[in-house]
Order: structure tokens, then C-alpha cells, then sequence
């Protein structure tokens, strides 16, 4: 008896499971983060947006060239085309820019995306009463203004005259006829809105959505299922289908794809040991999948507390950074598969120098390094490590304990630092010590690796100016965890906003790459990979790399 | 026997007001708060940003406050908000709820019904083969870890045979199948989860089944019925076993608590659903409304089944009275 | 005569086995239990000599070699080439004379094409076994001296290398160290917290035994799982006194043995109270009581050695369910950190390295299964030969 039930499930699970070949009927994503509910205004976790981007766009956006392509808008403005001009508001500059909505633009529902749902928009995300995260991306706009007879003609007016008044990719619009009910009538509460909102009630209303999908259903944890929206304005997509499922436990992706639960791995999927190894069966069984590996611009690095006593020595950083191997290290741990940095400007930035007028290198060199310490003082001792006036020289290097990339990369590096006599104590903390407390309030003592997520053209002030220290005063609310000053650096950032000459900014860029590789407050290490894995015959799917996730070009993908 | 119940009752309602204060003040111990993971998210979050977000989840206030909030809310019946899905956290619970009621109930079954003929055939012939050999197995079910136990069935039926599925709740887009496809597939993502979760049990009632029904088979009574000449299976089951039944109940109830603790580390492995799942994952996020929420109503589950049990175990044994 | 002596072997029979002698005797029976013992003690010298271990055959848990990640169990792992060439400096620049004789004798018998001053670093990035067998045709003190050098570098894992080439098996043994640790201590002062507790309520009564027995009974029933992820999320620096005094490099250890300690030493303290009730009437306690002895004197000395027995069996099954709960929690990432190794801990990642080396999955489980089981079955043993009920002749 038992072994009939088993036979039936057997039978049954095969019949259901089988790995049919992926077609445009239907594509299976699997991702391994946890997503929210999908309120454009509210989400802050990077699987949302990842999802977000199939049934909600904005005005812009920045594609897998690293370009800034026009989505909702016809076109961006610019100063040069007269579409954009700066102006003075009572003795203050302002940036005024006309923005045209795209004719066939519409909702879900059919109903055109106008100027109200911007401003609508605007109105809810300024309101102490919703918790959106990053406020400024919403009030850097000061008001919307309209003709009634042409609701698709904007004119944007900007708080100040920034050069990248146009990068409103996060601007994402609300839907004013069915969103508007609702603010009016919680909108006075305390998250009132974000509570009764639509897109937690009735998160499959198509009137929600402007993108080439709609969400036909939700379960949070578990799923999103999509289906084509009629009335997008774009292409029209080709897969019928769209699932994402949530796969929490990483190690059993590969067993879901293999058995046909998931037809592709996203972006937020894989760990890179995985997909390596994943990558080498694909090859050696001839499976039908390709692995994607794409530089990103998430910098590894490992910030140095410039408070430290040996540390506060810019020869001892100096020779930290000759001895070790960075380009052995993405050999030999990643195979290649992600880039050694050289600074915090990612290859993919218009930014990027290696100029060695601008970018001091740091080679690979033992006897260089060991030069350096000699000159700062620290001598070889008998038991091989450097000493100083009787103190060893010891540094703690922590990071996130349990990422296994992490920990390998420090193991790697212990042992490098170790050969020019280098003692390194690692301490590593759950993640959420790591960042809540360790990095956040400077108590890293020596050294302490993570990474940064920006976007090409950012502007680093909260990485790199000085009023970003954190300290009890700002709420330890800045990202300069190694507490570096340079006054060049602070006058370039604070310079760079309202810089509308390309060339001058990228001058801007150029002079704190300099003097950030000069006075390495940080050790760079690499630039991680995107990793994906699609089956071969999915066409035009793009990796960009940066924080706007593939799927912004969802509707070309097809079999 | 009323007024037992009204004092049970009570009780158990103090034993869930103190619990949810400790466990509400253990949780502003937590490291990091959902403001401070924001913040490593996203570079670009302001000094500004972050003050006001603070202020506006209440986490400038301390803990004894936000608990007074937390319970004047609920009391309203307002479960709140889910800071990490940022949905109400009573569209989170529902389903969930009801799919660690499966899981636990099906485990539950699942090992009563293996174990307690096991049992009963060890009893029957003490120290005998069978005997000396479920005993092994007994003491090795009650010491494996399930988690560890879940990993290994992964990696033979769902990596290496390709059986069942690695983890989940139901494939997807069966919504609009028919109610017994629907059951079928739930029971086939089930069948890993039940087998790792109910290892435990089985080892556990094997052993009490058997010195149950030993104790039971030692009475008087038994050698009379047997003198009497009564058929065996009679003696077997009218006596013996009713007899050792009634102890039977008292470990079933108390192993609804483990059963439960249990299906935590089992959901996390199978990523399965549940409401022990979103225990931890809450925990972890630091989403604290749903892990109160979570937390307080899992335990007031298994309080109440603990008393249910009591009650049920009086009316079973008429030797025992509540007055 | 004979007669005589054979009643008196009949005597010595009956009476001259001590209570300790029947009960050892008793336990032999029990051949699980008994095999329990052996793994446990086993477990143990491997445990407390894990230091020895280490000395003798250079295994270092924390040793790390990225060239050597996921090796298979049997394998051999090589040092990689910079550390090689790094060792060679160290090895000139402290044998100056020894090295440059080497070099002499090498570059003269031709077996290395190049410079005199390089041909030893030319050793290095040679594959080792070719180098090793080049120094052997050398035939020279020094070069025996160097062999030995190169001998180092090759490591042989029982039990492969895990994801950052860490030998497993140290590991696993420096995992024992930590799981059976918090096992054993915890049991231990569980079995204590519960011994006073159930006397102080048994002996006392009244109101005293009704709180202490309600909030027993309300702990025993909840769900400890969920409860003890809640205390172990907990970050200590924010209870400063606590933090002050367990804090450092063992903290999750502490923690964990804290934590496991609050949520287990009730089913002693119900067994010390119920055995304790029926001990406070009986005349030997009258008799100490009559006498003026003071309460805790009767506990210790009167009460303590009367529950001894099923407090023993109590503690080791302790063990072992302390041992699941500590692999549990470290397997959800909140019990023991990572770097120090626990058989919980090591699991936790093992999941996600499946498909790059599946024993590593494995083991640790084998591990606490082994000694999970050990316990539950020498807590078997003990209770079948301490119960009086059971005793066979």
C-alpha cells in the first residue's frame, strides 16, 4: 500500500515537474530575496524593484549601456535643447524642465498617465505621514505644474539646479483616480495611506500599473505571477507568462531549475561559488542554460580607521595596498569572473579613469611593501612579524560572518599580509551587528570590508565627504566610516551637484580619484558580479549591472 | 471540572500577557533596527531621512512605551503592519497559520500511525529481534536533527532522484485547478517536510507505546481475559491497549509544543510557508509586529492544545477528577 | 565444612555486592549503553587533546588555504605557490651557510637549469613532488634539511576541506570541543538551577511550591524553539553588566550556554520536588529536624544524596538534548559565530555547497547524531540500572 502511494506520487510529481522547455507561454524567474508589497512609494528591497520594473515605469531611465533612456517621457530635457532652463526664484536658482508624457502612456485600466499622477505623486511621498525611505528623490521636484488642456505637458520645478535633475528613476508615479480615494480619506493618519493603499488591498488592479505586465496575483513570501498588459505603451511583450518565485534557500535553487520549478535564475539569485560551480556542469553536461556574469558597479573595499595610531600612517597604507594581489585574487577565488578595483569609480562609469596622471597605482610588489614598513618603522621581528617601539603590528579586519565570498577573500588576504609580516586578527559579526553598530558607529578598530552600491555619475558625498563621518551629532548617519578628510574631495562634492559642464564634473571626478588613490583611506579589492543564469534560447535579455535590473527591458525578451 | 477549566484558563492568559511583555523588551535587545538596515541598503538614505524615519516608527521611545502602544493597538484588534512585506500583518498570518496546521497535524498523524503498531508489535515479544531493533531505531529518531535529516532528504529525493520537490508549499498557477489536483500537489510538496518533522515523534511514541502497553499487559486483568479463554487480538485491543492508551494521550499532548518547535527548523530548510518560518525570517528582519504577533499566537496555540489535552485526558480516565 | 562455605559464598553473594557494584553490573547489561560510554569517552579525549591533536599533526581549524577548497575526503592539499617561494626566503635567510652550499651542490650536478642565486626559488614553483624528488638525487645534508621544508607543505584532509580549505576534520573535532562543551555544561548547570529550585519547592510547600511549580510548568509547555531564537538574537552590548562579564572572544559561546540553561532545568526541578515531598515525611529528615539541623544542611546533606540517582539519568539525557538545541540555533545562524567551529555552524552553510562537496553536509550531522545518541543511550542504561524496580538477579 505504501509503496503505491509513493508510485502515485512518484507518477504525479513527475508528470507535474517534468522540464518542459521554457517557451514564450510561460517563463519561471526564481529569485532568492524576500520582496515586499509593491507600492512604488514604500518598497525599498531590491527584489521588489527588481519586479517593479515589469509593471511600473518612470519618466526615465538609465539602460544596460549605461545610457539614460527616455521611458514614460517622449524625450529628457536639457539645457542645450532649451527644454530645461535655470531660473531665479527670490534671489534663489531654480531649474525648470518641461516634461511630455508619451501620448500612448496609459494605466492598466486604459486611462492615460498624466501630470496629476506626478504631482499626485509628489503631494504623498512630502507627507510626514508615509514612511518613504529617500525623501529627495520626490522633493528635489518643488511642484508640478499643468495646462489642463494638455495633462501630458509637465513643467517640473527643481528645488535647486542640479545637473542630474533628469535621473528621475525612482520618481515612479502613483495613479491619481485610484490612489486618490484613498489618500484623501487616510491620508491624515499615521500610515494610513501606505496601510489601505491599493497595492496592499487589491494588489491585481490593473489600474495600478503602467508597465509591460500587470500582477494577476501575489503571494507574499512565495510568488508573483504576471501577464502582458494591453494597453502598455511600448512594445508589446512577448513571453505570455511571467512567474517569480521565491526561493529562499539558495542551495536548493539548483535542484528547481534542474527540475523544471524555475526556468531561469535571476540576478538576486545565486551566490558566485554556485553559479561557478553551476557554470562548469552547464559546460561539462551540455545543459541548456548560459550563466551570466557581468561586472556591477557594487564595490568591494575595506575601509581603514584612519584614527587608528598605525593605520593614521599613509606610508603603512601605502605599503598594505603593495602587498597584496588583487589581480591574483579575482584569478584564484573567482576565476576571473569578477574585476579587481581600483578606486570607487566602476569601469562602467563615464567617471572612470586609470590615467596615471589622476590614479595612483598600487603594484603588486612584497619587496616594495616591505621597503615602505621598514620606513615607517616597523621592523622584522624574530617571530616574523613587524614591530614598532615594542608593539606588533596587528590589525583586526572584520566583516560579515557567514558570506562565505567574504570570508574567503579575507583569508586570502590574511595570509598575504601575513608574508610581509602583517599579523591580521579576524572578527567577524552577524550582518546586522556588522552594519547596525560596527561600521555604523566606527567600532571596526582597524579594518572592516563591505561593499557599496551606487549608480554611474554618483555624486560620493556620503562615502566621502567629511560631513559624513558619522558621529552621535548626525544621528552616525553618514557612510565616511574611515573618517577621511580632504578638503579637495569636500569642495569637489559640494561643487558637483550644480556643475551642468560635463567635462568639468568629470574634471571634479578625476581630482578625488587622485586623491583617493593617493591617500588610501580605503583599500579597494573588486567590483562584484551580477550573476544570472536564463536558458539559451531566451533572446535580448541584457545584464546592466548597475541597480536598475535587467528587467526594465522586460517586454523584448521571447524564446 | 468548571472551575478547573476558568482557572486553566486564567492562567494561561497570564502565562501569554507576561510572555509577550519579556519577549517584546528581549526584542528591543535585538541588534539593528529597520531603520539601520535601510540605511546599509541604501547609500543614499540622508542624516534627515533617517532622523525622521525613526521618529516616525517610534523607535526613539523606549521599550516599555512602544510595548503600552503595541497592546492599545491590538486591543483595538489591529494586528499592525509589517515593516518588512509592509502589508497588515493579519494578511500575512492566515495562510501561513494554516499551513503549519497541516504541516504539524500531518507530521502528528503521520507518526501515530507508524508508531504506535510498532510499538505494540515490540511490546508483544520483548527482547525479542524486531524489539532490539526498533529500539535502535527509536533512539536514533529521537536524536537525529530534523534539520539535518531535512538536508539529507533534499539531497537524496529532490537533488539525487529528482522525487519531490526541494522546497515550497504548491506549484504555482494551480489556482484555478480543481480542489483535489490542489490537494494532491499540496501533499506532494508535503511528503519531505512530514518525513523530517515526524522522525522525531515516531522514535518517541515507539518507546512509550511499548512500555505503555507492557505496563498494561502485566495487569491482572489481561491474565484473566486471557484465562477466560477471549481471542487474542481481543485481550490485545479491548484491554491492553485501551489501557495504554490513556497514557498515550499525555504525550501526544505534550509533544504538540515540540511538534511545533520543531516545523520552525523544518519550514526554514524546506522553505515552506508557514507560520514558524515567518517566525524566524521576522525575527531576523527585524519586523517586530510580526514577530510578536507570530510569536504570541503560535505559543497561544500550543498553550491552548496543552489544555484541551488536559481536559480531554479527564473525561478519558474517570479515575481522574478535577475538583 | 563445605557446607559452611558454601553458604558462606551464598552470603557473600547476597550481601557483600555494594549498592555500586549492582548498579555498575547492571549497566553492563545494557550493551548499547555500554557502547554509548565507549563513543562518549571517545568523543571526549578526543575533545579535551584536540590541542594535542593539533601539535602532533599540524592541523590548524582556523588554517585556511584558498588553493585547496572543497577537496574530497583522502585528498592531499598543496600550499600555494607564493607561500612556497615565502617559506624558501624564510628558509635562506636563516640558513644562510646550509643554503648557499645547496645551491653549489644543486647547480653542479646540473639539475636545475639557471642562476646560483635563484635555483632554490626554482624549487618552489616546481610541481613540489618533482621538486621533492630533486632534492632527493641531491643527497645532501642540506638538501635533506630542505626536503623537510617542502614535506610541510603537503596536507593530507581525512575529511576533505570545506569552503575556504579548512581541514574538516579538526574542525569536526574542534566542533566537539564546542558542541559537547555546551552540552555537558549546560546539563550540568541545568541540573543544578533545577535541583534547588525543586528542593527549595518541595521541601518548603505552600505558596513557595505553587509559584516556583507554576512557572515550571508554564516554561515546560512552550515551544522552545521559537522562544530560544528570540533570546539568541539578542546583541549583548546592549545589556552592558552582562556584556562586561562574558564578553569577548567566547561570547556566542557563553550566550548560548546562558540562554540554553534558562529553558532547561525544569524537567529536574519537577522530578528533585516530586522525589523531595515524599522524602520530607520520612524519618530521617524528622529525626535532622529534631536535632535542630538547619534547612540547608537537611537539603544538601540529607535530601541531595536520596535524588542523586534520577537526577544523574535526567542530566544525561540533558546532554544530549542541550547538543541538539545549541546545532540547531547555530544552524540558524544565532548560536555559535563562525569562525569558532560548532557541528550547528557547520551545517548552516553546508546546505548552500551541496552540489561543491556534499560531505560537507554530512559529517557535522553524522557527528551530532553519533553523540546524540550516545547520551540518550547511556541515560538509558543508567536509568535501567538505578531503578531498583528493574533490578535482576
Amino acid at each position: 500500500m505504501q509503496n503505491m502511494a509513493l508510485a502515485l506520487f512518484v507518477t504525479l510529481g513527475l508528470g507535474l515537474h517534468a522540464g518542459a522547455a521554457p517557451s514564450n507561454k510561460e517563463l519561471k524567474i526564481g529569485i532568492s530575496q524576500e520582496f515586499e508589497n509593491m507600492n512604488p512609494l514604500i518598497m525599498t528591497m531590491s527584489a521588489t524593484t527588481y519586479m517593479y520594473r515589469m509593471v511600473g515605469r518612470t519618466l526615465v531611465v538609465l539602460d544596460a549601456d549605461a545610457k539614460w533612456v527616455p521611458n514614460l517621457a517622449k524625450e529628457i530635457p536639457s539645457l542645450e535643447k532649451g527644454t530645461a532652463k535655470i531660473v531665479e526664484v527670490g534671489g534663489k536658482k531654480k531649474l525648470i524642465a518641461n516634461w511630455e508624457i508619451l501620448e500612448n502612456a496609459k494605466w492598466g485600466d486604459g486611462k492615460p498617465v498624466v501630470c496629476e499622477d506626478f504631482a499626485f505623486t509628489r503631494t504623498v511621498a512630502a507627507s510626514p505621514n508615509v514612511s518613504v525611505g529617500e525623501k529627495e528623490t520626490f522633493t528635489q521636484v518643488e511642484k508640478i505644474e499643468w495646462d489642463e488642456k494638455t495633462p501630458k505637458k509637465c513643467v517640473f520645478t527643481y528645488e535647486k539646479p542640479k545637473w542630474d535633475f533628469y535621473q528621475l528613476a525612482n520618481f515612479f508615479p502613483l495613479p491619481k483616480h485610484i490612489e486618490g480615494p484613498v489618500w484623501e480619506k487616510y491620508g491624515k493618519q499615521k500610515e494610513g495611506y501606505e496601510k489601505n493603499s491599493n497595492y496592499v488591498k487589491s494588489p491585481t488592479n490593473k489600474g495600478l500599473y503602467n508597465g509591460p505586465y500587470l500582477v494577476t496575483s501575489v503571494r507574499l513570501g512565495d510568488h508573483v505571477a504576471f501577464e502582458p498588459n494591453p494597453n502598455f505603451y511600448g512594445e508589446k511583450p512577448k513571453i505570455q507568462k511571467i512567474i517569480v518565485k521565491l526561493i529562499s534557500n539558495t542551495g536548493t535553487m539548483e535542484a528547481n531549475l534542474r527540475s523544471g520549478t524555475i526556468d531561469m535564475i535571476s540576478t538576486l539569485g545565486f551566490a558566485l561559488d554556485q553559479a561557478l560551480a553551476f557554470d562548469k556542469k552547464v559546460k561539462s553536461e551540455g545543459l541548456p542554460y548560459v550563466t551570466h556574469f557581468v561586472p556591477s558597479i557594487t564595490y568591494e573595499h575595506i575601509d581603514l580607521l584612519l584614527d587608528n595610531p598605525i593605520l593614521k600612517d599613509l606610508t603603512v597604507r601605502k605599503a598594505l595596498m603593495h602587498s597584496i594581489n588583487r589581480e591574483d585574487l579575482v584569478k584564484a577565488l573567482f576565476e576571473g569572473k569578477q574585476s579587481a578595483a581600483q578606486h570607487f569609480v566602476s569601469p562602467k562609469d563615464p567617471w572612470y579613469t586609470t590615467d596615471p596622471k589622476f590614479v595612483t597605482t598600487y603594484r603588486y610588489s612584497k619587496r616594495e611593501a616591505q621597503k615602505l614598513f621598514d620606513e615607517a618603522g616597523w621592523k622584522v621581528g624574530a617571530d616574523g612579524y613587524r614591530y614598532k617601539d615594542g608593539k606588533k603590528l596587528s590589525l583586526t579586519f572584520m566583516t560579515t560572518a557567514g558570506n562565505k565570498t567574504r570570508e574567503l577573500v579575507q583569508t586570502y588576504l590574511q595570509e598575504q599580509w601575513k608574508q610581509v609580516g602583517v599579523e591580521i586578527l579576524i572578527k567577524n559579526e552577524p550582518a546586522k551587528v556588522f552594519f547596525g553598530e560596527t561600521t555604523r558607529k566606527r567600532k571596526f578598530g582597524s579594518m572592516a570590508m563591505y561593499a557599496w552600491v551606487s549608480s554611474p555619475e554618483n555624486n560620493p558625498r556620503s562615502t566621502l565627504h567629511s560631513k559624513s563621518i558619522p558621529s552621535e551629532k548626525n544621528g552616525w548617519s553618514g557612510q565616511n566610516n574611515p573618517g577621511w578628510v580632504n578638503a579637495g574631495v569636500d569642495k569637489a562634492i559640494d561643487a558637483l551637484d550644480t556643475e551642468f559642464d560635463a567635462k568639468k564634473r568629470m574634471a571634479y571626478a578625476w581630482e578625488m580619484q587622485k586623491a583617493y588613490t593617493q591617500e588610501v583611506p580605503v583599500i579597494p579589492l573588486y567590483y562584484r558580479s551580477d550573476i544570472s543564469v536564463v536558458p539559451t534560447s531566451l533572446k535580448n535579455y541584457r545584464m546592466p549591472g548597475h541597480q536598475f535590473h535587467e528587467t526594465t527591458e522586460i517586454e523584448k525578451w521571447t524564446f | 471540572m468548571l472551575t478547573y477549566i476558568l482557572r486553566r484558563i486564567i492562567q494561561t492568559l497570564v502565562v501569554i500577557i507576561l510572555l509577550s511583555y519579556v519577549i517584546f523588551t528581549i526584542m528591543a535587545l535585538m541588534p539593528g533596527d529597520p531603520v539601520e538596515l535601510m540605511i546599509s541598503s541604501n547609500p543614499k538614505i540622508t542624516p534627515e531621512d533617517v532622523i525622521r524615519l525613526r521618529e516616525f516608527y517610534g523607535l526613539d521611545q523606549p521599550a516599555w512605551k512602544r510595548y503600552g502602544n503595541w497592546v492599545s493597538t491590538l486591543a483595538q484588534g489591529d494586528l499592525g503592519y509589517s515593516r518588512t512585506y509592509r502589508v497588515p500583518v493579519t494578511d500575512l498570518l492566515g495562510p501561513r497559520l494554516w499551513n503549519t496546521f497541516v504541516l504539524s497535524m500531518a507530521a502528528m498523524v503521520f507518526s501515530l500511525v507508524v508508531a504506535i503498531p510498532l510499538g505494540i508489535m515490540s511490546a508483544l515479544k520483548p527482547g525479542g529481534k524486531l524489539d532490539s531493533f526498533l529500539n535502535f531505531f527509536s533512539f536514533a529518531g529521537i536524536s537525529i536533527p530534523s534539520f539535518w535529516l531535512g538536508i539529507m532528504l533534499i539531497i537524496i529525493f529532490a537533488v539525487k532522484l529528482g522525487w519531490f520537490p526541494a522546497g515550497g508549499t504548491q506549484t504555482i498557477g494551480l489556482e484555478g485547478a480543481s480542489i483535489w489536483a490542489r490537494i494532491f500537489d499540496s501533499t506532494y510538496f508535503l511528503v519531505l517536510p512530514v518525513l523530517s518533522l515526524s522522525i522525531q515523534g515516531i522514535g518517541r511514541f515507539v518507546r512509550f507505546t511499548r512500555s505503555a502497553m507492557m505496563e498494561a499487559l502485566r495487569n491482572d486483568f489481561i491474565r484473566t481475559a486471557k484465562a477466560k479463554g477471549l481471542p487474542r487480538s481481543a485481550v490485545l485491543w479491548k484491554h491492553a491497549f485501551r489501557n495504554a492508551l490513556i497514557p498515550l494521550i499525555t504525550v501526544v499532548a505534550l509533544s504538540i509544543s515540540s511538534v511545533f518547535s520543531g516545523a520552525i527548523l523544518t519550514e526554514t530548510v524546506f522553505s515552506y510557508q508557514g507560520v514558524g518560518k515567518l517566525v524566524f525570517d521576522s525575527i531576523i528582519a527585524n519586523d517586530f509586529n510580526v514577530a510578536m504577533v507570530s510569536f504570541v499566537i503560535s505559543i497561544s496555540m500550543v498553550l491552548i492544545m496543552n489544555l484541551v489535552a488536559d481536559i480531554l485526558y479527564g473525561f478519558a480516565d474517570p479515575r481522574i477528577s478535577y475538583s | 565444612m563445605n557446607e559452611v562455605k558454601k553458604q558462606n559464598e551464598i552470603q557473600r553473594s547476597e550481601t557483600a555486592q555494594s549498592m555500586k557494584v549492582i548498579v555498575f553490573r547492571q549497566f553492563l547489561e545494557h550493551k548499547m549503553a555500554v557502547v554509548g560510554a565507549i563513543v562518549i569517552l571517545l568523543l571526549l579525549t578526543a575533545a579535551i587533546g584536540a590541542p594535542v591533536i593539533t601539535a602532533v599533526t599540524g592541523l590548524d581549524p582556523d588554517r585556511q588555504n584558498v588553493s585547496a577548497r572543497y577537496l574530497l575526503p583522502f585528498e592531499n592539499a598543496m600550499a600555494p605557490a607564493d607561500i612556497r617561494e615565502t617559506e624558501i626566503e624564510h628558509w635562506i635567510a636563516e640558513h644562510p651557510d646550509q643554503a648557499s652550499a645547496l645551491q653549489k651542490s644543486i647547480v653542479e650536478k646540473e639539475l636545475v637549469q639557471g642562476g646560483e642565486e635563484d635555483v632554490l626559488y626554482e624549487l618552489a614553483a616546481l610541481d613540489p613532488t618533482e621538486a621533492k624528488q630533486l632534492l632527493a638525487a641531491v643527497q645532501t645534508p642540506e638538501a635533506f634539511e630542505l626536503k623537510k621544508v617542502f614535506d610541510t607543505w603537503s596536507t593530507f584532509h581525512l575529511f576533505g576541506t570545506d569552503e575556504i580549505g579548512r581541514d574538516v576534520f579538526i574542525r569536526l573535532i574542534y566542533g566537539a570541543r564546542v558542541s559537547m562543551g555546551v552540552g555537558i555544561l549546560v546539563a550540568l548547570a541545568s541540573g543544578l538551577i533545577g535541583f534547588l529550585i525543586g528542593a527549595v519547592a518541595g521541601f518548603y510547600g505552600g505558596v513557595i511550591d505553587t509559584a516556583l511549580m507554576r512557572v515550571t510548568d508554564a516554561l515546560i509547555s512552550l515551544p522552545l524553539i521559537p522562544v530560544l531564537i528570540v533570546f539568541a538574537a539578542i546583541d549583548l552590548q546592549k545589556i552592558p553588566w552582562l556584556y562586561g562579564l562574558i564578553g569577548g572572544a567566547n561570547e556566542s559561546i557563553f550566550k548560548m550556554v546562558i540562554i540554553l540553561c534558562l529553558f532547561s532545568w525544569m524537567t529536574v526541578a519537577r522530578l528533585v520536588r516530586g522525589s523531595i515531598l515524599s522524602l520530607r515525611e520520612r524519618e530521617f529528615v524528622l529525626a535532622a529536624k529534631t536535632l535542630g539541623a538547619r534547612d540547608r544542611t537537611i537539603i544538601v546533606r540529607h535530601l541531595f544524596p536520596n535524588v542523586i540517582a534520577p537526577m544523574l539519568v535526567s542530566i544525561t539525557l540533558g546532554v544530549g538534548e542541550s547538543i541538539l538545541f545549541e546545532a540547531a540555533l547555530s544552524f540558524l545562524g544565532l548560536g555559535i559565530m563562525p569562525p569558532t567551529p560548532s557541528w550547528g555552524n557547520m551545517l548552516n552553510n553546508a546546505q548552500e555547497v551541496i552540489y561543491n562537496n556534499i560531505w560537507l553536509a554530512i559529517l557535522p550531522g553524522v557527528m551530532i547524531l553519533l553523540t546524540v545518541v550516545s547520551f540518550n543511550f547511556l541515560g538509558d542504561g543508567l536509568q535501567d540500572a538505578m531503578d531498583p524496580k528493574s533490578i535482576r538477579r
